[in-house]
C-alpha cells in the first residue's frame, strides 16, 4: 500500500483575480473531471433565508449571460458528460466529467455563470425553482418515514444562531418568502473567484488548464469584503442531554444517538472517523455485533455510525438503530447508549482495529478510483485547509489512529450529558 | 465586458477504448477480466444463473433470503469470525440480484483480492444454513421489506408489474418479493435453492491490474468444489399491450406527494432495436434534459424530477415513467405525461434532441466506465447477455450512428400511449375525483 492517500502529481496556480487553480493529470481515461469549490454553504445563511444557498445552487443551472435557459444541461449531456451539484452548510460544489476533449467548453461554461449569472437571473425562474425546491423538501424530507431526522438532529446538536443550526434545505416558509434582489446580492457576494477553488483531474495537462483558466475565467473581477459566516467553533456545552421524542407514521421504532466531535480535517476528528467505523461499520461492527446478532433487539440492516465531514465546528457523529418487531424505543435506545458508553471504558481490540483501518482503506481508494472523486477531494482540501496535497495525508492519518486515542476521544465527547437522543414511536392504532 | 460570449469548439477527440478483455476456462468455471493498469482497487464478482426468473412463483425473495443466509457462518468459521475476515480484508460481501443473475462480489485493495475471493467462495459454496438461522434472516428480511414497503414507490411499483405482466407469473410479481412472500418461505425453501443454483461454478469477473492478479489462482478458488453445468434459459416472453388506458390508484392518507408510475410492456434485451429504443427513451425520459423532466419539472414545477425508460432483461422488457408530484397536481402532471409520451409516438424526435442523446449515451461509455465497480458492472453485461469483448466499442459507434428516422421508427413501434397503466399512490381522497375527471382512463382502486 502508498504511504500516501494520492499518489498522483498535482500542480496549482493563483490567478490574479484570487481564483485557485488545481490540476492532477492522470491519461488512463479518455476523460476529464472538472469541479469548482464555492466556499459558501448554508452557515453562511442569516435568519429568515434558511435554503437560500442550495436554491441558488438551482439558479446555477438556468442559464448565464451567454448560456440560455436549459443550455448548460443541454450542452453537457450532448457532449457526453454527468454533471451535478450539492450544497451542504459548509460549501457548494459544482461538477462535470466529460470527455476530454469538451474540457474548453466545461470550463467556459462554469466561468459564464461565475461571472454572468445575474443578468440572466429573472422572477419566472426563481419561482419555477421555488417550487423544483419545495417538491425536492416534500420527496426527500416530508414524504418519507424518518425523512426529517436529520432536520430535528441539528438544532438539537447546535443552539440557534450557531451556522450549523438549520439543515440546508431550508424552511418552507423562508423558500416561500425569497425575492430576487437578495438572489442578485448573493451571487455578487459568494460566486466571485477569490471564494472559490477550481479542481480539473484527468485527461489534460496542468499547463493547458491553467492557460484555459486564465482565459475563460481571469478577467471576472475578485470582490475584496466576502461576507464571512457566523463563527461556530467553540458550542458551549448545555450540560444536560438532549431527548426529543416523535410519534408518528413510521413502521418499527427508531433511535439516533448524536454528539458534536471535532471539525473535520484536525487529529480529533481522525480519531472519531476511526471511532465510527469500530462502532458502525459492518457486521463486524460493535453495534452490529451486540444489538443486530448478540441481544437481537435491532434490524440487522438499520444499524450504524458515522461522522458528518463538516470542517466549521465540532462535526456531528450519528449512530442509529431500528428496532425489531417487538422491542421497545425505551429498550433499544438504552442499548444503543450502552455501546457508546463502553467506547470509553472497553478497549478497543487490535482485531477491531484493523478491521475499521481496513474498510476505511479501501473506502478512501473507491473516492480516489475516479477522476471525479479525486478532483472533489482536492477542491475540498484546497478550500477547506489552503493546500490539495493534504489530502494525501488523511488516509496515513487514520491508520495511526491508536485505541488509547479512541478510549481518549470517547471519554471527552460521547459523555452522555453531551448526548441527542431522537427517537421515533409508530402511531397506535395504524 | 469581462466573460467570452463565443462558445468554444470541440477539441482533439481521443480515441475510445474499453479496457482489454480477458476470458479463461478454469477449473471447470469462466474468468472474465479486464485490465486496469495501476489502479490500486480491483473487484471480484461471481456471477450465477440464480436470479429472480430461477424462483418459483410464490417464492418472490427467496434469492434474497439467501443471500443474506451466506454470512451466518461457513463449514469453516461462524458468521462473526466470518465478518471479521471479510471485513479485515476492507471489504464486505455484496450481493446484487436482477431478473437473469444473482452476483456477490468483493472489493479490495489488488493485492486482497485473492484472500477476499477465497471467503467469497467460502460463504457461496459451503454456507452453514442452519435452520435457526435462516429463520431468523427471514423473518428480518421480512421486517426489512416491510420497512422498505412503509416509503413511497414499492406498492406502486408492484402494482404496475403485476398488471403488465399478471400476477401468475413470476415477473408479474416483484423482484425482490414482497414481505408476505419472504415471511411465508420455510428453510427447505432456501437450502433447496442453494444446492439448485449455487454450486453450479458460473462465472467470475475481476477487474483490476491483471499485472497485480493471478486469474488462474482467483478462479479455482472461485470454482473449487462446484459441479454441474448451465442450464437452458427460456425463450423471451412476447406479452400483448392492454386494450385501453387504465388508471390504478393505491391509497395512502396523508401523503404530500402522489407518486407515480406509468408502464406498458416493451422488448426483450436482444431485439434488434435495443439501440434506438434506448435513444428514444432518452429523448422522451432518461436524462435531465429530457421531454418530460423538461416539461413537468422546469415548465410546471410539479415535481423534483420524473425519469422514463425502457428497460430489459433477456426474457422481457418494459417501458416506464417514475416521478413523485405535488398532490394538488396529480391530476394535471398525468395529462401532460402522457400528452407527451403520446406526441413522441406520434411525432418522433428531432435531430436537435437526437443529438444529445446519442453523444449523451455515447460518452457516457468514457466518462461513467472508471471505477473497477463499474468495469465489473460492465462485464457482468457482456456475460449475461453473451456478448463480444468489442461489444462497449460497437455500441458507441452505434449510438452515434443512429438517425432520426430510426429513432423516430423505434417511439412508433414501441411507445404505446393508449395501453398505459398509470399508478398513483396518493391520498385518495383528494385526488380520486380529480384523476376521474381527467379522463385518461377508467380509475380502479387497488384493494389491500
Amino acid at each position: 500500500m502508498p504511504d500516501s492517500g494520492y499518489p498522483w502529481p498535482i500542480e496549482t496556480t493563483r490567478l490574479d483575480n484570487g481564483l485557485r487553480v488545481v490540476v492532477s493529470e492522470d491519461r488512463t481515461a479518455p476523460a476529464v473531471a472538472v469541479n469548482l469549490w464555492y466556499d459558501v454553504g448554508s452557515r453562511h445563511e442569516p435568519a429568515g433565508q434558511t435554503g437560500f444557498a442550495h436554491l441558488f445552487e438551482h439558479l446555477m443551472f438556468e442559464g448565464s449571460i451567454n448560456v440560455a435557459k436549459t443550455e448548460h444541461m443541454k450542452l453537457i449531456q450532448g457532449s457526453g458528460g454527468s454533471l451535478n451539484a450539492t450544497t451542504n452548510p459548509d460549501r457548494t460544489n459544482y461538477f462535470e466529467t466529460v470527455p476530454a476533449e469538451h474540457l474548453e467548453l466545461a470550463l467556459w461554461l462554469e466561468a459564464d455563470r461565475m461571472g454572468g449569472l445575474v443578468p440572466a437571473l429573472t422572477q419566472e425562474t426563481l419561482d419555477n425553482q421555488r417550487d423544483v425546491v419545495k417538491n425536492e423538501r416534500r420527496q426527500r424530507y416530508e414524504n418519507v418515514p424518518y425523512g426529517d431526522a436529520w432536520l430535528r438532529l441539528l438544532p438539537l446538536l447546535y443552539p440557534p444562531g450557531h451556522p450549523y443550526h438549520h439543515a440546508t434545505i431550508g424552511s418552507m416558509a423562508d423558500l416561500n418568502a425569497a425575492d430576487l434582489a437578495t438572489f442578485q446580492e448573493f451571487h455578487a457576494e459568494y460566486y466571485v473567484p477569490n471564494n472559490a477553488v477550481l479542481t480539473v483531474v484527468g485527461d489534460a495537462s496542468a499547463a493547458e488548464v491553467f492557460a484555459l483558466a486564465d482565459k475563460y475565467f481571469g478577467a471576472i473581477p475578485a470582490r475584496a469584503d466576502i461576507p464571512a459566516a457566523p463563527d461556530g467553533r467553540s458550542v458551549a456545552a448545555t450540560g444536560r442531554a438532549a431527548v426529543e421524542t416523535v410519534t408518528t407514521d413510521v413502521p418499527a421504532p427508531r433511535v439516533y444517538v448524536a454528539h458534536r466531535t471535532h471539525p473535520f480535517g484536525t487529529p480529533g476528528y481522525d480519531v472519531t472517523t476511526v471511532l465510527a467505523a469500530v462502532l458502525g461499520s459492518g457486521r463486524g461492527s460493535r453495534l452490529y455485533q451486540r444489538l443486530a446478532d448478540g441481544e437481537r433487539i435491532a434490524q440487522p440492516d438499520t444499524v450504524g455510525a458515522y461522522g458528518v465531514d463538516l470542517a466549521h465546528a465540532p462535526a456531528p457523529l450519528i449512530v442509529t438503530a431500528t428496532a425489531r418487531p417487538g422491542v421497545t424505543a425505551e429498550r433499544l435506545a438504552a442499548g444503543v447508549a450502552e455501546v457508546v458508553d463502553e467506547l470509553a471504558t472497553v478497549p478497543v481490540t487490535h482485531a477491531e482495529l484493523d478491521r475499521a483501518k481496513a474498510l476505511l482503506s479501501t473506502a478512501w481508494w473507491r473516492q480516489m478510483s475516479t477522476v471525479d472523486g479525486r478532483a472533489d477531494t482536492l477542491g475540498r482540501y484546497a478550500t477547506q485547509f489552503g493546500d490539495p496535497a493534504k489530502a494525501a495525508e488523511r488516509l496515513p492519518a487514520w491508520l495511526a489512529v491508536t485505541a488509547e486515542q479512541i478510549a481518549e476521544t470517547a471519554a471527552e465527547v460521547l459523555g452522555a450529558v453531551d448526548r441527542v437522543t431522537l427517537t421515533y414511536v409508530p402511531e397506535e392504532g395504524l | 465586458m469581462t466573460l467570452i460570449a463565443t462558445r468554444p469548439g470541440t477539441g482533439a477527440a481521443r480515441p475510445y477504448r474499453f479496457p482489454t478483455v480477458v476470458r479463461r476456462e478454469v477449473a471447470g468455471g469462466r474468468v472474465v477480466a479486464a485490465h486496469l493498469p495501476g489502479q490500486n482497487l480491483a473487484v471480484a464478482v461471481l456471477l450465477l444463473d440464480a436470479g429472480a426468473g430461477r424462483e418459483p412463483v410464490g417464492k418472490e425473495g427467496l434469492a434474497g433470503v439467501l443471500a443474506k443466509a451466506l454470512e451466518e457462518g461457513t463449514a469453516q468459521r461462524d458468521a462473526t469470525a466470518f465478518a471479521l475476515a471479510v471485513e479485515g480484508l476492507g471489504t464486505e460481501l455484496v450481493t446484487g440480484l436482477d431478473w437473469d443473475s444473482f452476483q456477490v462480489s468483493v472489493q479490495v485493495p489488488v493485492d486482497r483480492l485473492g484472500a477476499a475471493v477465497e471467503l467469497l467462495a467460502e460463504a457461496v459454496r459451503t454456507p452453514r444454513l442452519e435452520p435457526d438461522d435462516v429463520r431468523r434472516v427471514r423473518d428480518d428480511e421480512a421486517n426489512a421489506l416491510r420497512m422498505d414497503w412503509a416509503n413511497p414507490g414499492p406498492r406502486a411499483d408492484a402494482v404496475l408489474r403485476a398488471d403488465l405482466f399478471g400476477r401468475d407469473n413470476r415477473w408479474g410479481r416483484p423482484m425482490h418479493g414482497d414481505p408476505e412472500s419472504v415471511a411465508a418461505l420455510d428453510v427447505e425453501d432456501v437450502t433447496i435453492f442453494h444446492s439448485e443454483w449455487f454450486i453450479r461454478p458460473g462465472t467470475l469477473v475481476v477487474a483490476g491490474d491483471l499485472d497485480r492478479l493471478d486469474l488462474a489462482a482467483l478462479g479455482a478458488a472461485a470454482f473449487a468444489g462446484t459441479g454441474g453445468g448451465p442450464v437452458d434459459r427460456d425463450a423471451p416472453i412476447e406479452v400483448p399491450p392492454r386494450a385501453g388506458r387504465r388508471i390504478i390508484l393505491v391509497d395512502r392518507p396523508g401523503s404530500v406527494q402522489s407518486t407515480l408510475r406509468l408502464g406498458h410492456p416493451s422488448p426483450h434485451r436482444a431485439h434488434p432495436d435495443h439501440v434506438p429504443m434506448t435513444l428514444a427513451g432518452t429523448v422522451l425520459g432518461g436524462a435531465f434534459t429530457s421531454r418530460l423532466n423538461h416539461l413537468i419539472r422546469e415548465v410546471h414545477g410539479y415535481t423534483y424530477g420524473i425519469r422514463g425508460d425502457f428497460a430489459s432483461s433477456r426474457r422481457f422488457g418494459r417501458f416506464a415513467v417514475a416521478s413523485g408530484v405535488q398532490t394538488a397536481v396529480t391530476a394535471p402532471a398525468l395529462v401532460e405525461a402522457v400528452g407527451e409520451i403520446t406526441r413522441t409516438q406520434l411525432t418522433g424526435v428531432t435531430e436537435d434532441e437526437l443529438a444529445v442523446a446519442r453523444s449523451w449515451r455515447a460518452g457516457q461509455l468514457s466518462v461513467e466506465l472508471q471505477s473497477p465497480r463499474a468495469i465489473a458492472s460492465a462485464l457482468t453485461t457482456l456475460v449475461v447477455h453473451d456478448l463480444p469483448d468489442d461489444y462497449h466499442a460497437r455500441l458507441r459507434e452505434s449510438l452515434l450512428a443512429a438517425d432520426v428516422a430510426q429513432v423516430s421508427a423505434a417511439a412508433a413501434a414501441h411507445l404505446h400511449p393508449e395501453s398505459l397503466t398509470l399508478v398513483v399512490e396518493g391520498d385518495a381522497a383528494l385526488i380520486r375525483d380529480d384523476l376521474v375527471a381527467a379522463g385518461l382512463g377508467e380509475v380502479t382502486d387497488q384493494s389491500e
